[in-house]
């Protein structure tokens, strides 16, 4: 597999120069909301309206996506896949980028979207992200080893957040 | 009445500001999270990057040992 520089900046660029419609979930969602955490890809659950999937086609494929489980044969994504609620462990020229149809209970991007906050990154790269207390709900309902561990230091960003 | 020019070294406004606690009872350090919100979500962004390119340096550095 190739070993691309993680530059989540760039790969959030790029999808959203092609108005792809997404939530920032995960590690960088919670790094963005002041968590000081380390973590290696960019989480996103995306909208799986027929529109959308299209512009997020175009969108991997400028960014020379494949499934990381299959970097010899550069797997490529495609739409029925991605209509689904599965997760896609994708690398991209960018750096290692996970798709999720859906996070826990079967929520949607619609169904989390109540849930965002928008933060701006630069001028007209404006994203949206899971807001911290459902990240954390998240975390508290998926109660694997690796989502524990990290959920002492959300929850405390919170409170601090709440004092500032 | 107070004298002026004559407070008191104990009176609020001489008070130094009660140190924060660096931690957590749960372990968590609590001057990262300080740091980290006082940058922009974009800074944020950056420094986990900067942190991720550190890492990836030193397993370089470690694979050629």
């Amino acid at each position: 597999m190739s070993n691309p520089s993680a530059d989540f900046l760039a790969l959030l660029q790029e999808l959203t120069k092609r108005q792809v419609d997404f939530i920032i979930v995960g590690g960088i969602g919670a790094v963005l909301q002041g968590a000081p955490i380390a973590t290696f890809d960019l989480d996103l659950v995306h909208s799986r309206n027929p529109e959308n999937l299209e512009r997020l086609l175009f969108g991997l494929q400028a960014l020379d996506a494949y499934y990381r489980e299959h970097a010899e044969t550069k797997l490529r994504p495609t739409t029925i896949p991605l209509a689904g609620p599965g997760h896609h462990l994708l690398m991209t020229r960018s750096g290692p980028l996970d798709l999720r149809g859906t996070v826990t209970k079967d929520r949607s991007y619609d169904d989390l979207l109540e849930h965002t906050i928008e933060v701006q990154l630069a001028p007209g790269l404006t994203v949206k992200v899971l807001d911290l207390s459902m990240l954390v709900t998240l975390k508290e309902e998926l109660g694997r080893e690796k989502d524990l561990a990290v959920l002492p230091v959300l929850r405390r960003t919170l409170a601090e957040r709440g004092k500032a | 009445m107070e004298e002026p020019g004559n407070h008191s070294r104990t009176s609020p406004e001489h008070n130094p500001p009660e140190p924060r606690p660096t931690h957590s009872e749960d372990g968590v350090d609590l001057t990262l999270i300080r740091w980290m919100l006082s940058l922009t979500p974009r800074e944020r962004l950056e420094t986990l990057q900067n942190t991720i390119r550190s890492i990836e340096r030193l397993r370089h550095v470690q694979s050629k040992c």
